[in-house]
C-alpha cells in the first residue's frame, strides 16, 4: 500500500495481492472512501453517466472537455491540466483512484494522461463503475462532492510513455520492407524482426484492422485511408476484460498477448487505436498487468497515421 | 392452415373496453400474412405482424407483463405513490412502456442510445416520457454492459424513491410475456404446422419465450436466430457477442444463428414495402433475410417470422442505406 504505483512501475514487480497495486479492487477502495489522501475520480464514455449517480465523493471529469486541448487533437496543456485538478480539490501528492464506464475505457486514457504529466500515484478501481452499480449494497449517489481547492504542480509530460508518428513510422517502413523480402525471396526469409524489436498492438475492432471500415459508424475523427500499420498485431482492446468488466487474470492476459499474439514481454510495445484512448486501456494492461518495462501509448494513432501521405499500410 | 379460435366470443362483433384489452393473446392473435417474394418453391413463409400491436411494436407485450408483474410485486402502485419507471430501451419498449405505464399513473424516464432514429425518440416524448440520449457502442466491447443499461441503472440506484427499473434485459416477465402469448398464437394460427420461427435478438426474450412454449408443444421446430453482422446499427437488434448484456439469453434455446449482413436489413425492407406492401422496418427486414438464406439451405414446411415493427419510424435510418432516397430531398 505504501508502495506508490510509479515505485512498483520502476522496480518491474507488479503487486496486485490486496489490491495494493495500480489496479485496486472494490474492497481497497470501500475502506478508503474517506480517506484524506485519496480523490476518486469518474471519467466516462457518455459524461452523462456520472450525472445520473456516481460513488460517494468522486469528481467527474469529462474526457472531451477536460482531458483534451480543445482545437489541436492533442493532450491538454500542462497549466490548464493543473488549474482544473486544483481546482477540483486535488494536487500532486493525492493517491488518485480512476474508474469509469465502458470496463474503465476512458478512466484507462486519463490514468495515461496523469502517468503522462508524471502523478505519482494513480490507481485503477477494477471493474469499473458497472461492477460497482452491479452491486446493490455499495452506496451511490447524485450529491457533487465538494473539496477545497489546492493547487496541482504538474510535472512535465513523460515521452517514455508516449510514441510519436516519429517513432512509428521507421518501425511500419522497416516492417513492410520485411514483407516485400519475404514476398521476393520465399517464406520466412526476413519474417522476423529481430531480438529487441517494437511490437505494435493495434486495439481497434477487427473490422478496422482489416480495413473493411475506417472507424466505428457515425465517428467525427476519422482518417482518409483503412487498413493498419505493417507489422501490428491485432488484440482488440475488449480482449483484456471479462464481461463484467473486470480484468481477466494475469495469467490469461499473459496467454493472449505474449504467448498466442507474440508480444514480446522483454521488448518495447507501442499501443494504438483510433484517436488514443482505447490504447491507453492496453497500454495499462500492458505496462501494469503484464509488467512490460517499456510501453507507449501512440495515441495519435489511426487518426493520424492512416491521412499520412505515402505511408506503408497493411490490409486484411 | 386456416384456423378456427376456439373462442365463446363474437369476435366479429367485439368492442374493446380499453387498449389494454387490444393487446394480443391466443384469443386476439396479431395477424400472420404469407410472404411470397423471392421465397424459393418448397418454402412458405409466414410473416407475423407486430406492429398490429395497439402501440405499434412486438414490445407492447414485454412492457404491459413487466408493468404488471412490477404491480403485483408492489414495487409500483398506491404502496411506492410517486415511483416511476427508468428503462434502457431503444424506443419500441420505452414507447409501449411510456404510454401503458402513463395510462397507469407512473413516471416514465427512457434511456436511449444515441443512434436510435430521432422520429422514435420524438415519439418517447410524445408519449410522456422524460429522455436520456446516450453515446453507446463508440466501440463494441464484446460481453460488457451498455451505456443505456448503465445510465437507467444508475438513476435507479441513485433515486430508489423515483424509480424502479423493469429491466428488459433480465426480467423473466419479457420472456413469459412471449411464453404466454406470442407462442401460443403461432401453435393456434397455424394448427399446431409450424415448423420454424424466426426472430432477431435484442433483449432474447422474445426467441426464449418462443422456444419454450413451441419446442414444448413440439421439440422438432426449429428456433432460429437472425443476427446483425457486427458493427451494424440496426436499432433494437444484437450481434450475440453483444448479448452479454441480456440475462435472458440461453444459447441452448436456439436451433441455429444466422448473420446476415446488416446493410440488407435496409435493402429487403424497402423491397417488401415494394413487392408485398408490407411496412416492414429494418428488423424484419433482416428476419426475412435470414429466413431466406435458410430456405436456401433446406425447404422451409412453415416458417414463422416475427416482423417487430414497421417501417415508418425508420424513414431517416432507410435514407442513410438507401443511396436511391436521396432523391428525395433534404428536409423541408
Amino acid at each position: 500500500m505504501t508502495v506508490s504505483a510509479q515505485g512498483v512501475a520502476r522496480e518491474g514487480v507488479i503487486d496486485l495481492s490486496g489490491g495494493a497495486g495500480p489496479l485496486v479492487s472494490q474492497r481497497w477502495l470501500t475502506e478508503r472512501l474517506r480517506d484524506p489522501s485519496v480523490r476518486l475520480v469518474e471519467v466516462d464514455v457518455d459524461p452523462k453517466q456520472y450525472a445520473a449517480g456516481h460513488i460517494p465523493g468522486a469528481i467527474g471529469l469529462d474526457w472531451a472537455k477536460d482531458l483534451q486541448h480543445p482545437t489541436r487533437r492533442d493532450v491538454p496543456e500542462p497549466g490548464v491540466l493543473a488549474k482544473l485538478l486544483g481546482e477540483r480539490g486535488i494536487n500532486e501528492r493525492h493517491t488518485v483512484v480512476l474508474y469509469g464506464d465502458s470496463a474503465n475505457w476512458f478512466a484507462a486514457y486519463a490514468f495515461w494522461l496523469l502517468k503522462l504529466y508524471r502523478h505519482a500515484d494513480v490507481r485503477l478501481l477494477d471493474g469499473g463503475r458497472s461492477q460497482w452499480l452491479a452491486d446493490d449494497k455499495l452506496p451511490f449517489t447524485t450529491e457533487l462532492p465538494s473539496f477545497a481547492p489546492e493547487t496541482y504542480r504538474i510535472g512535465a509530460i513523460d515521452l517514455s510513455l508516449r510514441a510519436t508518428v516519429a517513432e512509428v513510422l521507421p518501425l511500419a517502413v522497416a516492417a513492410s520492407a520485411r514483407a516485400g523480402a519475404r514476398t521476393h525471396a520465399g517464406a520466412d526469409a526476413g519474417a522476423h524482426a529481430g531480438a529487441g524489436a517494437t511490437s505494435l498492438v493495434d486495439v481497434r475492432s477487427p473490422d478496422e484492422f482489416s480495413g473493411k471500415i475506417i472507424a466505428p459508424p457515425g465517428l467525427n475523427e476519422t482518417a482518409q485511408r483503412a487498413g493498419h500499420i505493417p507489422g501490428a498485431v491485432s488484440i482488440p482492446w475488449g480482449s483484456a476484460v471479462n464481461p463484467d468488466g473486470t480484468f481477466k487474470t494475469e495469467a490469461e492476459l499473459r496467454k493472449l498477448y505474449i504467448e498466442d499474439k507474440g508480444v514480446r514481454a522483454d521488448a518495447p510495445a507501442i499501443a494504438y487505436c483510433r484517436i488514443g484512448e482505447r490504447s491507453s486501456h492496453t497500454w495499462f494492461v500492458l505496462r501494469y498487468l503484464l509488467g512490460l518495462r517499456d510501453v507507449k501509448n501512440y495515441d495519435g494513432s489511426w487518426t493520424e497515421y492512416g491521412n499520412l501521405i505515402g505511408a506503408p499500410i497493411d490490409k486484411a | 392452415m386456416k384456423v378456427q379460435v376456439e373462442s365463446e366470443r363474437d369476435l366479429q362483433r367485439r368492442v374493446f373496453d380499453s387498449v389494454l384489452d387490444m393487446l394480443p393473446d391466443v384469443d386476439n392473435p396479431t395477424p400472420l400474412v404469407r410472404v411470397r417474394d423471392a421465397v424459393p418453391s418448397g418454402s412458405v413463409l409466414l410473416a407475423k405482424l407486430e406492429w398490429m400491436n395497439p402501440l405499434g411494436s412486438v414490445k407492447d407485450r414485454a412492457a404491459w407483463a413487466m408493468l404488471r408483474g412490477l404491480e403485483e410485486a408492489g414495487e409500483l402502485g398506491p404502496s411506492r405513490p410517486g415511483r416511476g419507471v427508468v428503462e434502457p430501451t431503444s424506443g419500441n419498449t420505452g414507447f409501449s412502456l411510456a404510454a401503458l405505464a402513463s395510462m397507469r399513473g407512473y413516471p416514465v424516464r427512457a434511456v436511449v442510445p444515441a443512434k436510435v432514429p430521432l422520429e422514435k425518440r420524438l415519439l418517447l416524448r410524445l408519449a410522456g416520457a422524460e429522455l436520456d440520449v446516450t453515446n453507446d457502442a463508440l466501440c463494441p466491447l464484446p460481453g460488457a454492459e451498455d451505456g443505456a443499461i448503465g445510465l437507467a441503472r444508475s438513476h435507479a440506484r441513485a433515486q430508489p424513491d423515483k424509480y424502479v427499473m423493469p429491466n428488459q434485459y433480465e426480467n423473466p416477465n419479457n420472456t413469459l410475456a412471449h411464453e404466454h402469448t406470442t407462442g401460443p398464437e403461432i401453435w393456434h394460427q397455424t394448427g399446431g404446422g409450424v415448423t420454424h420461427v424466426f426472430a432477431a435478438l435484442g433483449t432474447a426474450g422474445t426467441a426464449m419465450g418462443l422456444s419454450r412454449f413451441l419446442k414444448a408443444q413440439n421439440p422438432l421446430i426449429k428456433i432460429i436466430a437472425v443476427q446483425p453482422s457486427a458493427g451494424h446499427d440496426v436499432p433494437g437488434l444484437r450481434n450475440v457477442s453483444e448479448l452479454g448484456v441480456s440475462k435472458l439469453y440461453d444459447p441452448a434455446l436456439i436451433d441455429r444463428i444466422v448473420e446476415i449482413p446488416y446493410e440488407h436489413a435496409y435493402t429487403r425492407a424497402a423491397r417488401l414495402l415494394r413487392r408485398e406492401a408490407l411496412r416492414a422496418g429494418p428488423s424484419s427486414g433482416l428476419i426475412f433475410e435470414g429466413a431466406l438464406a435458410v430456405a436456401a439451405d433446406e425447404p422451409i414446411g412453415l416458417g414463422v417470422m416475427i416482423f417487430c415493427d414497421d417501417v415508418l419510424k425508420y424513414t431517416a435510418s432507410m435514407a442513410k442505406h438507401l443511396p436511391e432516397l436521396g432523391d428525395a430531398g433534404g428536409p423541408a
